[in-house]
Protein backbone atom coordinates (compact mmCIF):
# COMPACT_ATOMS: atom_id res chain seq x y z
CA UNK A 1 0.00 0.00 0.00
CA UNK A 2 1.59 3.37 -0.66
CA UNK A 3 0.01 5.27 1.64
CA UNK A 4 2.88 6.76 4.19
CA UNK A 5 2.54 5.90 7.65
CA UNK A 6 1.82 8.88 9.56
CA UNK A 7 -1.04 9.66 6.86
CA UNK A 8 -2.77 6.52 7.94
CA UNK A 9 -2.16 6.89 11.49
CA UNK A 10 -3.65 10.84 10.79
CA UNK A 11 -7.01 8.92 9.07
CA UNK A 12 -7.18 6.50 11.71
CA UNK A 13 -7.52 9.60 14.83
CA UNK A 14 -9.49 11.86 12.41
CA UNK A 15 -12.19 8.70 12.11
CA UNK A 16 -11.96 7.60 15.49
CA UNK A 17 -12.71 11.28 16.43
CA UNK A 18 -15.75 11.28 13.92
CA UNK A 19 -17.07 8.29 15.49
CA UNK A 20 -16.53 9.60 19.09
CA UNK A 21 -18.88 11.93 17.82
CA UNK A 22 -21.68 9.96 16.43
CA UNK A 23 -21.36 8.09 19.62
CA UNK A 24 -22.55 11.12 21.98
CA UNK A 25 -24.48 12.99 19.68
CA UNK A 26 -27.83 13.57 21.78
CA UNK A 27 -30.50 11.29 20.76
CA UNK A 28 -33.95 10.47 21.64
CA UNK A 29 -35.72 8.36 23.40
CA UNK A 30 -36.03 5.36 21.09
CA UNK A 31 -33.38 5.71 19.16
CA UNK A 32 -30.88 6.17 21.76
CA UNK A 33 -31.54 2.18 22.12
CA UNK A 34 -30.57 1.86 18.18
CA UNK A 35 -27.06 3.78 18.18
CA UNK A 36 -24.66 1.68 16.31
CA UNK A 37 -21.55 1.53 18.58
CA UNK A 38 -19.50 3.69 16.02
CA UNK A 39 -16.18 4.07 18.05
CA UNK A 40 -15.52 0.38 18.41
CA UNK A 41 -17.25 -0.04 14.29
CA UNK A 42 -14.21 2.29 13.27
CA UNK A 43 -11.31 0.30 15.50
CA UNK A 44 -12.89 -2.90 13.64
CA UNK A 45 -12.00 -1.31 10.04
CA UNK A 46 -8.79 -0.03 10.78
CA UNK A 47 -7.90 -2.99 11.64
CA UNK A 48 -9.22 -4.91 8.82
CA UNK A 49 -7.95 -2.71 6.28
CA UNK A 50 -4.30 -2.21 8.00
CA UNK A 51 -3.81 -4.92 10.37
CA UNK A 52 -0.17 -4.09 10.57
CA UNK A 53 -0.21 -0.45 11.32
CA UNK A 54 -3.43 -0.69 13.96
CA UNK A 55 -3.57 -3.07 16.58
CA UNK A 56 -4.26 -3.95 20.18
CA UNK A 57 -2.70 -0.82 20.94
CA UNK A 58 -5.10 1.52 18.78
CA UNK A 59 -7.83 -0.15 19.93
CA UNK A 60 -6.76 0.75 23.44
CA UNK A 61 -6.51 3.86 23.21
CA UNK A 62 -9.91 4.95 21.19
CA UNK A 63 -11.47 2.93 24.36
CA UNK A 64 -9.55 5.18 26.45
CA UNK A 65 -10.41 7.81 24.92
CA UNK A 66 -14.36 7.56 25.10
CA UNK A 67 -14.41 6.52 28.69
CA UNK A 68 -12.11 10.03 29.06
CA UNK A 69 -15.65 12.10 26.93
CA UNK A 70 -17.91 9.50 28.28
CA UNK A 71 -16.32 10.77 32.16
CA UNK A 72 -17.57 8.42 33.64
CA UNK A 73 -15.26 4.79 34.88
CA UNK A 74 -11.79 5.09 33.18
CA UNK A 75 -10.64 2.19 31.71
CA UNK A 76 -13.54 0.45 30.88
CA UNK A 77 -14.31 0.82 27.19
CA UNK A 78 -10.22 0.65 27.21
CA UNK A 79 -9.92 -3.20 28.48
CA UNK A 80 -12.61 -4.82 26.25
CA UNK A 81 -11.77 -2.93 23.04
CA UNK A 82 -8.65 -4.32 23.30
CA UNK A 83 -10.02 -7.58 24.31
CA UNK A 84 -12.27 -7.40 20.88
CA UNK A 85 -8.91 -6.16 18.85
CA UNK A 86 -7.10 -9.05 20.55
CA UNK A 87 -10.23 -11.72 19.07
CA UNK A 88 -9.87 -10.04 16.01
CA UNK A 89 -6.06 -10.28 15.45
CA UNK A 90 -6.22 -14.14 16.23
CA UNK A 91 -8.57 -14.37 13.35
CA UNK A 92 -6.32 -12.80 11.06
CA UNK A 93 -5.29 -15.37 8.65
CA UNK A 94 -9.06 -16.22 8.35
CA UNK A 95 -10.25 -12.70 7.44
CA UNK A 96 -8.38 -12.93 3.78
CA UNK A 97 -10.87 -15.06 3.19
CA UNK A 98 -13.62 -13.95 4.68
CA UNK A 99 -17.27 -12.58 2.56
CA UNK A 100 -18.65 -9.38 3.59
CA UNK A 101 -21.53 -12.07 5.38
CA UNK A 102 -19.01 -13.30 7.02
CA UNK A 103 -17.45 -9.53 8.66
CA UNK A 104 -21.35 -9.10 9.45
CA UNK A 105 -21.65 -12.06 11.44
CA UNK A 106 -18.17 -11.19 12.89
CA UNK A 107 -18.97 -7.69 13.97
CA UNK A 108 -22.73 -8.46 15.25
CA UNK A 109 -20.44 -11.18 17.48
CA UNK A 110 -17.75 -8.96 18.90
CA UNK A 111 -19.92 -5.93 19.29
CA UNK A 112 -22.22 -8.29 21.16
CA UNK A 113 -19.62 -9.40 22.85
CA UNK A 114 -18.18 -5.65 23.37
CA UNK A 115 -21.46 -4.73 25.41
CA UNK A 116 -21.93 -7.82 27.37
CA UNK A 117 -18.36 -7.05 29.04
CA UNK A 118 -19.26 -3.30 29.03
CA UNK A 119 -22.32 -4.33 31.16
CA UNK A 120 -20.83 -6.69 33.39
CA UNK A 121 -18.26 -3.73 34.23
CA UNK A 122 -20.73 -1.33 34.91
CA UNK A 123 -22.67 -3.68 37.06
CA UNK A 124 -19.55 -2.86 39.59
CA UNK A 125 -21.29 0.91 39.47
CA UNK A 126 -24.03 0.52 39.52
CA UNK A 127 -27.30 -2.53 39.40
CA UNK A 128 -28.63 -1.80 36.50
CA UNK A 129 -28.86 -4.25 34.28
CA UNK A 130 -31.37 -3.46 30.64
CA UNK A 131 -30.90 -6.68 28.22
CA UNK A 132 -32.15 -4.62 25.05
CA UNK A 133 -28.64 -2.49 25.80
CA UNK A 134 -26.91 -5.55 24.91
CA UNK A 135 -28.40 -7.68 21.09
CA UNK A 136 -30.15 -3.39 19.73
CA UNK A 137 -26.56 -1.75 19.10
CA UNK A 138 -24.90 -4.93 18.08
CA UNK A 139 -27.14 -5.90 15.43
CA UNK A 140 -27.96 -2.00 14.37
CA UNK A 141 -23.24 -1.92 14.54
CA UNK A 142 -23.46 -5.21 12.11
CA UNK A 143 -26.48 -3.84 9.81
CA UNK A 144 -24.40 -0.28 9.17
CA UNK A 145 -20.79 -2.14 8.61
CA UNK A 146 -20.87 -2.52 5.16
CA UNK A 147 -22.48 1.34 3.93
CA UNK A 148 -19.54 2.07 7.04
CA UNK A 149 -16.57 0.69 5.48
CA UNK A 150 -17.90 1.50 1.86
CA UNK A 151 -17.45 4.91 2.97
CA UNK A 152 -14.69 5.23 4.95
CA UNK A 153 -12.65 2.84 1.73
CA UNK A 154 -14.32 5.68 -0.73
CA UNK A 155 -13.08 8.50 1.70
CA UNK A 156 -9.94 7.40 1.72
CA UNK A 157 -9.44 6.59 -2.01
CA UNK A 158 -10.46 10.08 -3.08
CA UNK A 159 -7.66 11.13 -0.52
CA UNK A 160 -5.45 8.82 -2.54
CA UNK A 161 -6.59 10.00 -5.98
CA UNK A 162 -6.18 13.74 -5.03
CA UNK A 163 -2.61 12.90 -3.35
CA UNK A 164 -1.74 11.58 -6.49
CA UNK A 165 -2.99 14.17 -9.00
CA UNK A 166 -1.31 17.08 -6.68
CA UNK A 167 1.96 15.34 -6.87
CA UNK A 168 1.54 14.74 -10.73
CA UNK A 169 1.79 18.61 -10.80
CA UNK B 1 -0.49 -5.89 25.26
CA UNK B 2 -0.95 -7.57 28.58
CA UNK B 3 0.15 -4.64 30.41
CA UNK B 4 -2.38 -2.40 28.45
CA UNK B 5 -5.13 -4.81 29.78
CA UNK B 6 -3.46 -4.92 33.65
CA UNK B 7 -3.45 -0.87 32.80
CA UNK B 8 -6.80 -0.78 32.34
CA UNK B 9 -8.00 -3.32 34.86
CA UNK B 10 -5.89 -0.85 37.39
CA UNK B 11 -8.09 2.00 36.45
CA UNK B 12 -11.35 0.34 36.72
CA UNK B 13 -10.41 -0.52 39.78
CA UNK B 14 -8.83 2.54 41.21
CA UNK B 15 -11.83 4.31 39.87
CA UNK B 16 -14.53 2.37 41.50
CA UNK B 17 -13.18 1.76 44.88
CA UNK B 18 -11.09 5.02 45.49
CA UNK B 19 -12.14 8.68 44.85
CA UNK B 20 -7.84 9.08 43.76
CA UNK B 21 -8.95 9.99 39.77
CA UNK B 22 -11.34 12.87 40.91
CA UNK B 23 -9.21 15.43 40.17
CA UNK B 24 -8.53 13.62 36.58
CA UNK B 25 -12.25 13.67 36.08
CA UNK B 26 -12.52 17.04 36.72
CA UNK B 27 -9.51 18.46 34.64
CA UNK B 28 -10.98 16.15 31.62
CA UNK B 29 -14.24 17.00 32.19
CA UNK B 30 -12.81 21.15 31.39
CA UNK B 31 -11.40 19.62 28.44
CA UNK B 32 -13.93 17.47 26.82
CA UNK B 33 -16.78 20.32 27.26
CA UNK B 34 -16.37 21.57 24.22
CA UNK B 35 -17.06 18.10 22.44
CA UNK B 36 -20.09 18.36 24.05
CA UNK B 37 -21.05 21.67 22.99
CA UNK B 38 -19.95 20.66 19.20
CA UNK B 39 -22.35 17.68 19.24
CA UNK B 40 -25.15 19.87 20.27
CA UNK B 41 -24.73 21.99 17.60
CA UNK B 42 -26.79 19.95 14.89
CA UNK B 43 -29.31 20.36 17.37
CA UNK B 44 -29.18 23.45 17.23
CA UNK B 45 -29.23 24.20 14.21
CA UNK B 46 -32.67 22.37 13.87
CA UNK B 47 -33.87 24.66 16.51
CA UNK B 48 -32.59 27.70 14.91
CA UNK B 49 -33.91 26.66 11.69
CA UNK B 50 -37.20 26.19 13.35
CA UNK B 51 -37.30 29.47 14.88
CA UNK B 52 -35.81 31.49 11.73
CA UNK B 53 -38.08 29.74 8.97
CA UNK B 54 -41.65 30.83 10.11
CA UNK B 55 -44.73 31.27 8.74
CA UNK B 56 -46.21 34.66 9.38
CA UNK B 57 -49.61 32.45 10.41
CA UNK B 58 -47.55 30.56 12.81
CA UNK B 59 -45.81 33.50 14.82
CA UNK B 60 -49.40 35.17 14.47
CA UNK B 61 -51.29 31.93 15.98
CA UNK B 62 -48.10 31.58 18.83
CA UNK B 63 -48.46 35.39 19.87
CA UNK B 64 -52.05 34.75 20.43
CA UNK B 65 -51.81 31.72 22.70
CA UNK B 66 -49.20 33.37 24.32
CA UNK B 67 -51.37 36.06 25.04
CA UNK B 68 -54.03 34.21 26.52
CA UNK B 69 -51.61 32.00 28.58
CA UNK B 70 -50.06 35.19 29.44
CA UNK B 71 -53.49 36.99 30.85
CA UNK B 72 -54.71 33.31 32.25
CA UNK B 73 -50.96 33.32 34.54
CA UNK B 74 -51.45 36.86 35.18
CA UNK B 75 -54.71 35.91 36.84
CA UNK B 76 -53.82 33.53 38.53
CA UNK B 77 -50.67 35.60 39.92
CA UNK B 78 -53.30 38.50 41.40
CA UNK B 79 -54.98 35.04 43.50
CA UNK B 80 -51.21 33.94 44.20
CA UNK B 81 -50.89 37.32 46.08
CA UNK B 82 -53.52 37.10 48.04
CA UNK B 83 -53.61 33.55 49.16
CA UNK B 84 -49.84 34.07 49.87
CA UNK B 85 -50.73 37.35 52.24
CA UNK B 86 -53.78 35.11 53.61
CA UNK B 87 -50.99 32.54 54.47
CA UNK B 88 -48.58 35.21 56.00
CA UNK B 89 -51.08 36.03 58.41
CA UNK B 90 -52.81 33.29 59.45
CA UNK B 91 -48.97 31.69 59.69
CA UNK B 92 -48.72 34.53 62.61
CA UNK B 93 -51.05 33.61 64.01
CA UNK B 94 -50.01 30.07 64.62
CA UNK B 95 -46.69 32.03 65.19
CA UNK B 96 -45.06 29.89 62.48
CA UNK B 97 -41.41 30.31 60.96
CA UNK B 98 -42.24 32.69 57.77
CA UNK B 99 -42.16 30.70 54.54
CA UNK B 100 -39.17 32.05 52.21
CA UNK B 101 -39.42 32.44 49.00
CA UNK B 102 -36.89 30.18 46.50
CA UNK B 103 -35.12 32.09 43.52
CA UNK B 104 -34.15 30.31 40.42
CA UNK B 105 -31.27 31.04 37.94
CA UNK B 106 -31.72 30.03 34.21
CA UNK B 107 -30.09 26.97 32.99
CA UNK B 108 -29.32 25.40 29.43
CA UNK B 109 -28.89 21.77 28.50
CA UNK B 110 -25.61 21.02 26.73
CA UNK B 111 -25.21 17.86 26.84
CA UNK B 112 -27.08 14.21 27.88
CA UNK B 113 -25.16 11.40 29.13
CA UNK B 114 -24.72 8.99 25.96
CA UNK B 115 -25.27 6.09 27.36
CA UNK B 116 -29.14 4.97 27.46
CA UNK B 117 -28.73 3.33 31.00
CA UNK B 118 -27.30 6.08 32.90
CA UNK B 119 -30.05 9.46 32.96
CA UNK B 120 -27.28 12.52 33.48
CA UNK B 121 -27.19 15.91 31.90
CA UNK B 122 -24.40 18.58 31.57
CA UNK B 123 -25.76 22.13 32.10
CA UNK B 124 -24.00 25.45 31.55
CA UNK B 125 -23.96 26.73 34.73
CA UNK B 126 -21.27 26.06 37.45
CA UNK B 127 -19.39 27.15 40.34
CA UNK B 128 -18.93 30.39 38.67
CA UNK B 129 -22.86 31.09 38.92
CA UNK B 130 -22.30 29.53 42.35
CA UNK B 131 -23.80 26.18 41.68
CA UNK B 132 -23.90 23.33 44.34
CA UNK B 133 -23.91 19.80 44.89
CA UNK B 134 -27.42 18.55 45.72
CA UNK B 135 -29.29 21.79 44.47
CA UNK B 136 -32.50 20.94 42.77
CA UNK B 137 -33.12 21.71 39.09
CA UNK B 138 -36.42 22.10 37.46
CA UNK B 139 -38.40 22.41 33.95
CA UNK B 140 -40.88 24.71 33.14
CA UNK B 141 -43.46 21.84 34.77
CA UNK B 142 -41.71 19.74 37.53
CA UNK B 143 -38.87 18.67 39.14
CA UNK B 144 -36.08 17.75 36.81
CA UNK B 145 -32.85 16.15 39.27
CA UNK B 146 -30.18 17.07 41.29
CA UNK B 147 -26.45 18.02 40.42
CA UNK B 148 -24.17 15.97 41.15
CA UNK B 149 -20.95 17.07 40.05
CA UNK B 150 -20.03 21.18 39.82
CA UNK B 151 -16.83 22.08 37.33
CA UNK B 152 -15.87 25.34 36.44
CA UNK B 153 -18.56 26.33 34.06
CA UNK B 154 -21.07 23.62 34.02
CA UNK B 155 -22.16 21.50 36.16
CA UNK B 156 -23.78 17.60 36.23
CA UNK B 157 -27.37 16.63 36.90
CA UNK B 158 -28.64 13.05 37.67
CA UNK B 159 -31.93 13.17 36.75
CA UNK B 160 -35.09 12.02 38.98
CA UNK B 161 -35.85 9.14 35.81
CA UNK B 162 -32.56 7.73 36.36
CA UNK B 163 -32.82 4.33 38.01
CA UNK B 164 -30.11 5.25 41.25
CA UNK B 165 -32.19 8.29 42.10
CA UNK B 166 -35.23 8.42 44.82
CA UNK B 167 -37.36 11.41 45.75
CA UNK B 168 -39.36 11.55 49.02
CA UNK B 169 -42.98 12.67 47.73
CA UNK B 170 -46.29 13.32 48.92
CA UNK B 171 -49.60 13.12 47.29
CA UNK B 172 -51.25 16.58 46.91
CA UNK B 173 -54.77 15.19 47.68
CA UNK B 174 -54.18 13.95 50.90
CA UNK B 175 -50.47 14.16 52.23
CA UNK B 176 -49.68 10.63 52.05
CA UNK B 177 -46.14 10.18 52.23
CA UNK B 178 -43.51 7.80 49.14
CA UNK B 179 -40.33 7.44 47.91
CA UNK B 180 -40.35 7.86 44.22
CA UNK B 181 -38.07 6.08 42.09
CA UNK B 182 -36.39 5.97 38.91
CA UNK B 183 -36.45 3.16 36.15
CA UNK B 184 -34.24 4.15 34.08
CA UNK B 185 -37.41 4.95 31.82
CA UNK B 186 -37.85 8.35 31.03
CA UNK B 187 -41.29 8.49 30.92
CA UNK B 188 -42.11 6.55 34.22
CA UNK B 189 -41.53 6.58 37.86
CA UNK B 190 -42.45 4.14 40.54
CA UNK B 191 -43.28 4.25 44.17
CA UNK B 192 -41.71 2.44 46.51
CA UNK B 193 -43.40 -0.11 48.98
CA UNK B 194 -47.19 1.72 48.93
CA UNK B 195 -49.25 -0.94 51.08
CA UNK B 196 -52.85 -1.84 49.28
CA UNK B 197 -54.87 0.25 51.69
CA UNK B 198 -53.23 3.59 50.95
CA UNK B 199 -55.48 5.76 49.90
CA UNK B 200 -53.62 6.81 45.75
CA UNK B 201 -55.86 6.45 42.88
CA UNK B 202 -54.85 6.88 39.22
CA UNK B 203 -54.58 10.88 38.51
CA UNK B 204 -53.17 11.90 41.85
CA UNK B 205 -50.76 14.53 41.48
CA UNK B 206 -47.19 13.95 43.37
CA UNK B 207 -45.35 16.69 44.42
CA UNK B 208 -41.98 16.54 46.63
CA UNK B 209 -42.39 16.01 49.87
CA UNK B 210 -39.45 17.82 51.64
CA UNK B 211 -38.01 14.97 53.79
CA UNK B 212 -34.85 14.14 53.43
CA UNK B 213 -33.53 18.10 53.05
CA UNK B 214 -32.69 17.27 49.35
CA UNK B 215 -35.30 18.87 47.41
CA UNK B 216 -37.28 21.94 48.72
CA UNK B 217 -41.18 21.05 49.12
CA UNK B 218 -44.28 21.45 46.98
CA UNK B 219 -42.78 21.11 43.56
CA UNK B 220 -44.58 18.92 40.94
CA UNK B 221 -43.06 15.63 40.59
CA UNK B 222 -45.62 13.36 38.51
CA UNK B 223 -49.12 12.09 38.28
CA UNK B 224 -50.36 8.70 38.82
CA UNK B 225 -50.81 6.58 35.78
CA UNK B 226 -51.50 3.40 36.69
CA UNK B 227 -52.19 1.56 40.42
CA UNK B 228 -51.71 -2.06 40.40
CA UNK B 229 -52.16 -5.06 42.99
CA UNK B 230 -49.66 -7.90 42.24
CA UNK B 231 -51.24 -11.40 43.37
CA UNK B 232 -48.38 -12.58 45.47
CA UNK B 233 -46.94 -8.93 46.46
CA UNK B 234 -47.38 -7.38 49.76
CA UNK B 235 -46.93 -3.85 47.99
CA UNK B 236 -49.02 -1.87 45.40
CA UNK B 237 -47.22 -1.28 42.10
CA UNK B 238 -47.48 2.55 41.56
CA UNK B 239 -46.28 4.04 38.67
CA UNK B 240 -46.01 7.67 37.66
CA UNK B 241 -45.84 10.12 34.46
CA UNK B 242 -42.79 12.40 35.76
CA UNK B 243 -44.35 16.34 35.07
CA UNK B 244 -41.48 17.54 34.13
CA UNK B 245 -40.31 16.79 30.47
CA UNK B 246 -37.56 14.75 31.39
CA UNK B 247 -35.94 14.28 28.12
CA UNK B 248 -37.14 16.86 25.90
CA UNK B 249 -36.89 20.41 28.39
CA UNK B 250 -33.45 22.64 27.50
CA UNK B 251 -34.26 25.44 29.33
CA UNK B 252 -33.83 24.47 33.07
CA UNK B 253 -34.31 26.20 36.33
CA UNK B 254 -31.83 25.73 39.36
CA UNK B 255 -33.34 26.24 42.40
CA UNK B 256 -31.71 28.04 45.40
CA UNK B 257 -33.57 27.18 48.30
CA UNK B 258 -34.53 29.24 50.81
CA UNK B 259 -33.31 27.00 53.47
CA UNK B 260 -30.38 26.43 51.64
CA UNK B 261 -29.30 30.05 51.82
CA UNK B 262 -30.05 30.07 55.63
CA UNK B 263 -26.99 27.33 56.00
CA UNK B 264 -29.84 25.54 57.65
CA UNK B 265 -29.78 21.95 56.23
CA UNK B 266 -25.92 21.60 56.24
CA UNK B 267 -26.30 17.57 56.89
CA UNK B 268 -28.74 17.10 54.52
CA UNK B 269 -28.23 13.52 53.01
CA UNK B 270 -29.80 11.54 49.97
Amino acid sequence: MPESNQLTYLWGLITLFLGVFLQIIPLSEPLLYWRPQFVILVVFFWLFRNPFQFGIGFAWLAGLLLDIVIGELFGRHAIVFGLCAYLLQLLQQRLQHFWLFHQVVLVFLLVLLNQVLLHSITLMLRDNWQGELLVIPAFTSALIWPFLVWLLSTLLKLQQVGRSLSSDH
Amino acid sequence: MLLLAFVALFLILLDTYTQWLKPAHHWLVEVTTPIYWVTNLPRRMSELGDETVVGRAALEDENERLRTELLILKGRIQRMSELAAENVRLRNLLNATELLQDSVLVAELIGVSPEPSRHTIRINRGEESGVYVGQALLDADGLMGQIVEVYRNSSKALLISDSSHALPVQVLRNGVRSIAEGMGDYKQLKLRHVSPTTDIRVGDLLVSSGLGGRYPVGYPVGKVTAVNTMTGYAYLEVLLEPSARIDRSRHLLLLFSAIEKLGVSDDAGE
